[in-house]
């Protein structure tokens, strides 16, 4: 008797609960979104993907970036290479461009064709592959910074006060703290303006 | 002479298809709330396109009018932010700086033209739908207050192409969103201090109102429109 009474009870809860199998829209929504926390997410959100997360971004930790390939610059600038010969683009826009292996290849193809790295480079190349270089600086989102390289090069910065000395770096690595006082002392020494949306927006 | 940018919208002209609204979205990363949280009031549009009607059916005509951050020189929202997050440049443009806005929402409740949004919910967007946001502007997070820009990203590309090639900045250099998606050219945006410009010229024509001009705010967009008592204005 008691084990009939107990099946017809979890009957009549399963059909209670049939609504909560077939949630609306927003529900399901709410539910993606909140695994998103734990960083399986199908959404984008600015939100930080967890505490620990959050609490690196406030101190500004970040792990040193690891770079697909060892790229030297000191060893391309002592051939006095410019840095505009391979990140292109920041004479006229916002930002300064990551060359790809098309960029190497047009003085490789001829030059150094025997040494093993740039003969692993030109193998990648006729495999389709690219590098995927990492970011070295960056802006944390919640900074709401848009930097353009472009008026800085016209105003006559030199890259080297941003991003040290290339000469003397291997792989390229974060020389310089660019926290605000950094870009605020510059521009009033240099009266550019210093108003928020000059950066901000 | 300092830029003092303004917008002109010509009433006219506008058929209320609302492409300046989904420009704009699709321009500054602003988020949808979802039809829930629409209801409660919370979707965010730095610009929408009023609806008015006038008559009885079948005899109805509608008018339309693109309401945006009108950029008021004398602003309201300014002055009782207590963070200076709201600020005048000086290019006129009616500033909000995100990281300075801690969402007391005083500049909301303060605007009379209802065009400041409040971040309730952190945006979302389902991937790979996050591949369009626009890089040039911020995604905002939750508890900030976010208007109109004058798309202020464009403003500064428009500068910097005119610094490359050497020139001065022309008339037509800078479109915001809006006015280069409106197909017939109702909104026209340029610089209120070049008395050539073509938004100087149109802000002085004789069909010009401001929004709620009384007020006092002062803003930097004109709206254009025959009046019927003037059916001769051009």
């Amino acid at each position: 008797m008691k084990a009939w009474l107990a099946v017809a009870v979890l009957a009549l809860s399963t059909a209670a609960c049939a609504d909560w199998s077939n949630p609306p829209e927003q529900v399901r929504a709410a539910r993606v979104a909140a695994r998103s926390r734990w960083g399986t997410s199908s959404v984008y959100t600015p939100a930080r993907s967890s505490l620990a997360d959050a609490t690196r971004t406030h101190f500004g930790l970040r792990a040193d970036p690891v770079q697909p390939f060892a790229y030297s610059h000191r060893i391309h600038l002592a051939q006095d290479l410019a840095c505009v010969d391979c990140h292109q683009g920041v004479e006229s826009g916002p930002r300064a461009g990551i060359p790809g292996i098309s960029t190497c290849m047009t003085c490789h193809a001829a030059i150094a064709t025997d040494k093993p790295l740039v003969k692993s480079m030109a193998d990648m190349q006729t495999r389709g592959l690219d590098f995927a270089w990492q970011r070295v600086y960056d802006y944390p989102r919640e900074a709401h910074v848009r930097f353009e390289h472009q008026p800085h090069i016209t105003a006559k910065v030199e890259c080297s006060t941003c991003h040290g000395d290339m000469r003397q770096q291997e792989v390229a690595t974060r020389q310089v703290n660019m926290d605000m006082s950094f870009c605020v002392n510059c521009h009033r020494e240099k009266k550019a303006s210093n108003d928020c949306l000059t950066c901000h927006y | 002479m300092a830029h003092r940018w303004g917008m002109v919208v010509d009433l006219d002209r506008c058929t209320g298809c609302e492409a300046c609204v989904t420009a704009c979205h699709a321009e500054n990363n602003i988020p949808t709330v979802g039809p829930q949280e629409a209801a409660n009031g919370r979707a965010m549009h730095w610009m929408r396109v009023e609806r008015y009607w006038e008559g009885e059916y079948p005899d109805a005509k509608v008018k339309f009018r693109p309401v945006l951050c009108q950029q008021c020189d004398n602003a309201p929202c300014e002055a009782v932010c207590p963070t200076y997050a709201a600020h005048q440049t000086d290019e006129g443009l009616n500033a909000q700086v995100y990281n300075r806005c801690i969402g007391t929402r005083y500049c909301a409740n303060a605007c009379s033209y209802n065009v400041r949004f409040f971040n309730f919910f952190n945006p979302q967007w389902e991937k790979p739908l996050h591949l369009q946001l626009n890089p040039d502007v911020s995604v905002r997070e939750v508890g900030v207050m976010e208007k109109c820009t004058f798309c202020v990203q464009r403003i500064k590309t428009g500068k910097r192409t005119a610094a490359t090639e050497n020139r001065e900045l022309k008339d037509g250099d800078i479109q915001p969103a809006c006015a280069q998606a409106c197909p017939s050219g109702a909104i026209i945006f340029g610089d209120l201090n070049d008395h050539e410009s073509r938004a100087a010229r149109l802000a002085h024509s004789p069909r010009g109102t401001k929004l709620l001009e009384d007020l006092g705010a002062e803003p930097k967009v004109t709206y254009l429109q025959r009046q019927p008592w003037n059916e001769s204005d051009a």
